[in-house]
């Protein structure tokens, strides 16, 4: 554990020391994938299919705010559907207005979440999405899951019909045709709706036992989370027929688990075992406080300390200097000195504290000639002496004693 | 002397003036009437475009049996019916907005209260140090 919490610590700094590259980096893997993903699955303009351009956009989307992959990927979509048939773009494009109309206003801040919803069913990883989402958002990311769903179920919708709409007609009869079919084929999907209720109970679920007051609530969130997101996909299979692998929503269910045991390390590492309860008050409220300590670790450091000797070597003048001052401060009565505590104002003038100090602040000190050296540790031996033994007379007693 | 006390402080305002606070010293420069109803506007406004499109994809859909019953149905109960759902839909978009925004105006306030009592707290290490 000491060894994980340390890597934790490690990751953090490294993080921390590189942000202004990291995050730049992860919005270009994460555009660059989401494009190649929408181009991969759909893929009727071939214009657009086309490492140059995908690199551009995923460029673009590096620098700008996260919003503004979404933007491009429902562009990519919007594109691919337009090669498809006008039609089809129009639907699309009405299912994405009224989604930001009507939902996505109310969660601006859950753009990577719908981003990250269709990839991650792309993916055949759907079901991290709702743990993570109830772990780290608010309840406010059912409305962005919400959406990534929706959105990724229009693509599959799009994606079903796509050899039907093909070998339709253009005519004015066979346009409303396959509006109709697109709609129809949308708004009966039973699957969306199972799949949309399940990950919104899910999300309310796990928020809301994870703030609860007791021992590994985020554990307990998770495992609860995990389960009800099981049954209700399984009863929605039983009642509307929507053909889910119960083994897919089992395993993914438990890659959900461990994803978030994961992301638990990172967000709430906490040691059970050292809960403090306290109990206080004050003049309107009696307070009794749960205090439960961080898992935290100090990252080992190794400090290399240089002991350069070249100035001394280089500069003659500074050669003599650097002599006089090991010659006019021994290390051991200047530390006896400093552990007395009791130096005087005058002598912090004139001497400095340590030769490193000087070194550090990029000067050189040197003091007095070789005779002043002299005289210099004498007065420095005698107001030692009486800062030390400042009780002792100059002169021993009658019996050569020292009082 | 740097006062390490007033260096946290700074460092926690400037975070927050550079992430959420930014949001809600917008909301907070609003009075809560105003905040509030150019929201329930905005939403109004979208809840009616949501609206024509959804209706107009229903018209889309259905239109065959719209035409062949265009002269037996009863157009002013159609009407009234469509009436109903819209103003169902964009009264409920609306109430749900005022519901909130008016929690999101109050959370604000109570955020840029603790905001002004720390800089009000930062005036005062500035004062003692004068």
């Amino acid at each position: 554990m000491t060894d994980l919490l340390e890597l934790k610590e490690k990751i953090k700094l490294i993080y921390s020391k590189y942000e202004a590259f990291i995050v730049p980096v992860a919005k270009f893997l994460l555009a660059l994938i989401t494009i190649n993903t929408l181009n991969g699955r759909m893929g009727y303009m071939t214009r657009i299919d086309d490492m140059r351009i995908v690199l551009i956009a995923s460029l673009a989307c590096s620098f700008l705010p996260v919003g503004i992959i979404i933007l491009i990927a429902t562009l990519f979509s919007l594109m691919h559907m337009y090669a498809l048939s006008m039609e089809v773009a129009l639907v699309g494009l009405c299912m994405y207005l009224i989604m930001y109309l009507l939902f996505f206003r109310f969660s601006p801040k859950g753009s990577l979440v719908v981003v990250l919803t269709p990839l991650l069913f792309a993916m055949k990883i759907p079901y991290v999405i709702p743990i993570v989402a109830g772990l780290l958002c608010g309840p406010s990311s059912v409305v962005s899951v919400g959406c990534g769903v929706g959105v990724h179920y229009l693509l599959g919708t799009v994606i079903d019909s796509a050899p039907n709409i093909r070998t339709m007609g253009e005519g004015e009869g066979q346009i409303l045709e396959k509006i109709r079919m697109l709609v129809e084929s949308i708004l009966g999907n039973k699957a969306m709706l199972v799949v949309i209720v399940a990950f919104g109970i899910t999300i309310m679920v796990v928020y809301l036992i994870r703030r609860m007051p007791v021992n590994h609530s985020w554990t307990i969130a998770m495992i609860a989370g995990a389960m009800m997101n099981v049954i209700i996909l399984l009863i929605g299979d039983l009642l509307y027929d929507v053909n889910l692998s119960v083994a897919g929503v089992l395993f993914g269910s438990l890659l959900a688990l461990a994803v978030g045991k994961v992301v638990e390390f990172f967000r709430f590492c906490v040691d059970y075992g050292r809960t403090e309860r306290v109990q206080f008050e004050d003049d309107e409220y009696y307070y009794y406080v749960k205090a439960v300590p961080k898992m935290t670790v100090q990252v080992s450091t190794r400090t290399v300390k240089k002991i350069n000797s070249q100035r001394a070597r280089g500069n003659p003048a500074e050669a003599r200097s650097a002599a006089g001052r090991q010659t006019a401060r021994p290390a051991g009565r200047g530390a006896a000195a400093e552990a007395a505590g009791r130096r005087s104002i005058s002598r912090q003038a004139s001497y400095p504290r340590s030769r490193s100090d000087d070194q550090r602040k990029g000067r050189s000190l040197t003091i007095g000639n070789a005779e002043n050296v002299e005289d210099y540790e004498e007065s420095m031996d005698e107001a030692m002496m009486d800062e030390m033994m400042p009780d002792m007379t100059d002169n021993p007693d009658e019996n050569g004693d020292w009082q | 002397m740097l006062n390490e006390e007033r260096i946290i402080l700074m460092t926690q305002m400037a975070s927050y003036e550079q992430g959420e606070g930014r949001k809600n010293v917008k909301i907070g420069s609003y009075f809560r009437s105003d905040y509030v109803a150019v929201q329930v506007l905005k939403s109004i406004v979208c809840a009616i475009i949501a609206f024509c499109i959804i209706f107009g994809l229903y018209l889309v859909c259905h239109y065959e049996e719209l035409l062949q019953n265009l002269y037996e149905m009863d157009l002013l109960g159609f009407v009234k019916d469509i009436l109903t759902y819209f103003l169902a839909a964009v009264g409920g978009y609306g109430l749900f907005t005022y519901l909130v925004c008016s929690w999101r105006y109050a959370s604000a306030r109570k955020s840029l209260k603790c905001y002004y009592h720390n800089l009000k707290k930062l005036g005062s290490f500035y004062n003692e140090t004068k």
